[in-house]
């Protein structure tokens, strides 16, 4: 049991150390989607397929988790998402 | 009309007078509310001088969250949580408010040349990119004033031309088809 338990916590370590914050980009009715799709490509360098695939998410779903990584990381996500006029936040990743 | 064209990696801008003066006084309307109040000098990013002033006006004392909700939208909060929002944009907002700023400077040292000499012409070589977040910007600036939402055209459409709205909304969907143009000539569409 104690072995177990000990396991588990240190499994949440490692998912915490991994990848616990997420930058979400937020639908707006303003910026067109064929822009939001050119910053991901831009920014993450996503494939144009999967760029597309989350534009579509932040237009019907209302958000996106766009990328995942240390709260540094996040925040500079989130900093050059608002120097394109993209409407982003970061939090921390509930899924853990 | 005016329209983006593309020759290779160059990016060009035919624009009509009427054109330069709408985009120059958005452009500085938009500038002042980012707290760029002194045209006198046109913006030479190239002089280390003139980076160093800007960098000292683009450095208040207190940065807070912004008032205006224009100023909100073009720099929205980091977090959720206030305090941490408040600390993010403590270091990150100057910057911010600094490549906007930049950028819609360079917009209007190319549109002014052509409004000075009064009449409409080729902006050549532009910065696509800089001309694709200038506008952006400007088109989140008119839509914050105007309330923009999913059914604003049908609204816009419906206006009679009597209503001073009318042409605020033309010009938010004017700059929306530019932008488009310039993004399908950047992505080769």
């Amino acid at each position: 049991m104690t072995t177990d338990t000990m396991i588990e916590s240190e499994l949440d370590i490692s998912q915490l150390i991994d990848k616990p914050w997420i930058t979400i980009v937020w639908d707006d009715p303003v910026n067109l989607m064929s822009y939001v799709t050119f910053v991901f490509i831009k920014l993450f360098s996503f494939s144009p397929e999967r760029a597309h695939a989350l534009m579509m998410q932040v237009h019907n779903e209302g958000r996106a988790a766009v990328s995942a990584g240390s709260r540094e990381e996040m925040e500079r996500d989130v900093q050059r998402l608002h120097e394109y006029g993209l409407w982003a936040t970061l939090q921390r990743d509930e899924k853990i | 009309m005016s329209a983006f064209a593309r020759d290779g990696e160059s990016y060009s801008l035919d624009i009509t007078i009427d054109e330069a003066h709408i985009l120059i006084n958005l452009v500085e309307q938009l500038l002042e509310l980012l707290g760029e109040g002194d045209f006198n000098h046109r913006y030479d990013e190239g002089d280390p001088l003139a980076q160093l002033i800007a960098q000292l006006k683009a450095a208040p004392e207190e940065v807070t969250v912004p008032e205006d909700p224009v100023l909100l939208r073009l720099l929205p909060s980091a977090y959720a949580d206030p305090e941490a929002a408040s600390d993010f944009r403590r270091y990150t907002e100057p910057t911010l408010r600094g490549k906007k700023k930049r950028s819609l400077l360079e917009v209007r040292g190319a549109v002014a040349i052509l409004a000075d000499a009064g009449r409409g012409g080729t902006i050549a070589d532009l910065d696509a990119e800089i001309w694709l977040l200038a506008m952006n910007d400007l088109r989140l600036a008119l839509s914050v004033r105007l309330e923009v939402h999913p059914e604003s055209f049908e609204i816009f459409e419906s206006l009679p031309e009597s209503d001073p709205q009318k042409a605020i909304y033309a010009v938010y969907f004017w700059l929306g088809w530019l932008q488009e143009s310039l993004l399908g000539l950047l992505t080769g569409g």
